[in-house]
């Protein structure tokens, strides 16, 4: 493990390093990724304008939307950094044939795969996330319980969790496919349905949605039990969420460990 | 299935202790053809046509420890898509393979830590930074201790006078000084076996000999077994003393260098200077296949001939100088290429590498 960690700080200086060289880019990914948080926030201010609370009686008031955006800042931006410039560059390995250096490398595949690109401009979004957490909190209408300071951090992992398992069976269907250019596209699609309480999905069709996005493609679980455990009052129902998020992530990391291992046992390298 | 059952020679280095054995080792690939027109490619969507393609045809191979072969074959012949079985890239259709007592596609750390990997056209070092920090990554994926690092390091960048370019992006430096870099990465961590795949593709003269150089020296003091792919007989004669020639995924020939010529020869090079140039109708009247190019003649007489017909040659001619040669080594395997292909049985050219 004390090896994996310290390939990954290699990996984190290297990214660095080449992030320093090319200093105007790494500027220009900061500006433009908090540019598109500015508008986002904007938006949601501008909504806050028309009404006092997103649903009536959902307790998604200003400061609990602003914690619930936060949250997902933050869990978006650890994946971001972390996870999605090796995955997008994985299908570009496929279709030349680079895969096949990590593959002769005395790694865990799926390890290297996923974490030897580190973004780190990603962070600027985590950053502002951290900040608009920092500045909700205060303005709840009760504060946060003890215990649901301690299951945050916990449960953001297990966002992060379920993201990064989608991401990977995302990136193995390239090993299948040989190419798979809308891998952002898709995961950008995906991502979209976590980013609003599971409150809005209601109605005929909004209710088989919500099921379909909590038990099959635990998307809705990423931000709303963490938001919801750190932004509103712990009730009998937080604890089958968490219990569920957990559940969620450890399932969704066993699947996608299984997909991503029978994906490279079908690889076939490009010819050189 | 076809299986290589020529004798073998091993290089003198080798020890006897087999550190590659491959057996019936087979790779089948599916492609799908793509129609041409836009009314093709619109059924195609539905109806896919597809053919299975043999890369490699049940291969037999036994390297022995120490051991330097070179593998030679034309494009598509099925050298990359061996070595890529052997490092465990991809799992192989049918057969078995061992290296250094481990199935390559079970890819164990153990194994994956024993050997490594070169290829000519790959790039594996990181491409926008130094060439120092993606050995300092190296170090850590091979838990290479800093003692052992430093020294391996030094000793490698030193053999190949590449210290200057180590902080400079790879991306700055030239095909031949990356081929270093990418050699020095390769054996930080002493492998045991080392698999190259046309490490010298597209390198000048000066290039490629200093590899040479460098791999001979290498693999000499490691006592390294070593597989070669290529193209380039330059190669093969600098580096080799065991040569294997693929062709269509089987095994045409597996011998010495010298066997080859001995094996698929009867006849040597006469070249003859001359005063001048001669009378055509006397150099036939020599009964032997010739070309005359000015005052220069060059003959091809059965070897078994050579020491009963050289002395009249010489006295009736007014030769200036004379050669004695083997068939260069490039006419031999192109010919063996020729006639692997045409005796190929259902035609597996293109098949992926």
């Amino acid at each position: 493990m004390t090896r994996y960690v310290s390939i990954l700080l290699t990996f984190a200086r290297a990214c660095l390093v080449r992030d320093m060289t090319f200093r105007a880019n790494f500027v220009l990914e900061c500006v433009t990724s908090l540019g598109w948080m500015a508008m986002n926030l904007a938006f949601y201010l501008l909504v806050f304008t028309f009404t006092p609370e997103i649903g009536l009686g959902t307790g998604w008031t200003k400061a609990p939307f602003f914690a619930f955006v936060a949250t997902g800042m933050i869990i978006n931006s650890i994946v971001q950094a972390l996870f999605m410039p090796s995955a997008e560059e994985l299908t570009e390995m496929v279709r030349t044939g680079g895969l096949d250096g990590i593959l002769v490398q005395p790694l865990d595949a799926q390890f290297l795969v996923s974490m030897h690109r580190i973004d780190f401009s990603a962070f600027a979004n985590g950053l502002v996330g951290v900040g608009l957490l920092a500045w909700a909190i205060p303005r709840l209408p009760q504060p946060p319980h003890p215990v649901a300071i301690l299951l945050y951090p916990l449960l953001v992992v297990c966002g992060v969790a379920i993201l990064y398992s989608l991401v990977i069976m995302l990136a193995a269907a390239t090993i299948h496919l040989g190419r798979n250019q809308s891998l952002y596209d898709f995961w950008f699609y995906l991502t979209n349905f976590s980013r609003y309480p599971a409150e809005i999905y209601s109605g005929p069709w909004g209710g088989p949605l919500r099921a379909l996005c909590t038990f099959v493609i635990p998307i809705l679980l990423v931000v709303n039990v963490p938001a919801r455990v750190i932004a509103q009052p712990l009730t009998g129902q937080a604890g089958m969420m968490v219990a569920g998020t957990v559940f969620a992530a450890a399932a969704a990391l066993v699947i996608s460990r299984w997909v991503f291992q029978s994906a490279l046992s079908k690889y076939r390298s490009a010819s050189s | 299935m076809h299986n290589s059952s020529q004798p073998r020679t091993n290089a003198s280095s080798a020890t006897g202790e087999p550190v590659i054995e491959v057996r019936g080792l087979a790779k089948e690939y599916r492609v799908f053809d793509k129609p041409e027109g836009l009314l093709a490619s619109v059924t195609g969507l539905f109806n896919r046509k597809s053919r299975v393609v043999e890369a490699l045809r049940g291969v037999n191979l036994q390297v022995e420890k120490g051991e330097f072969v070179a593998m030679l074959g034309p494009n598509g012949a099925g050298k990359t898509t061996f070595l890529k079985l052997l490092s465990g890239i991809i799992t192989p259709t049918r057969g078995a393979a061992t290296v250094l007592g481990s199935v390559p596609w079970e890819r164990t750390d153990d194994f994956r830590r024993r050997f490594a990997l070169v290829m000519g056209q790959r790039n594996q070092l990181w491409w926008d930074l130094p060439a120092a920090e993606s050995f300092r990554l190296h170090k850590e994926i091979y838990r290479i201790d800093t003692p052992r690092f430093e020294r391996t390091r030094d000793e490698l960048v030193d053999l190949l006078d590449v210290r200057k370019l180590l902080l400079r992006p790879v991306r700055d430096l030239s095909l031949g000084e990356r081929m270093k870099l990418e050699l020095v990465a390769a054996l930080l961590h002493e492998p045991e076996v080392l698999f190259l795949d046309e490490p010298t593709i597209g390198l000048d003269v000066v290039a490629q000999h200093s590899l040479h150089r460098f791999l001979a020296h290498v693999q000499a003091e490691r006592q390294m077994t070593v597989i070669l792919t290529t193209h380039y007989m330059k190669d093969v004669a600098a580096l080799c003393k065991r040569l294997v020639v693929v062709t269509e995924g089987s095994i045409l020939y597996d011998g010495s260098l010298e066997q080859i010529v001995d094996r698929f020869t009867s006849h040597k090079i006469v070249t003859l200077d001359l005063d001048a140039p001669p009378d055509p109708a006397a150099i036939d009247r020599l009964g032997f296949p010739c070309e005359i190019r000015g005052p220069q003649v060059i003959l091809r007489i059965d070897r078994t001939r050579i020491a009963d017909v050289l002395p009249g040659i010489l006295r009736g001619q007014g030769v200036r100088d004379v050669s004695v040669e083997d068939v260069p080594l490039e006419e031999i395997v192109a010919e063996m290429f020729r006639s692997g292909s045409t005796a190929g049985t259902d035609g597996a050219t293109g098949a992926p590498r």
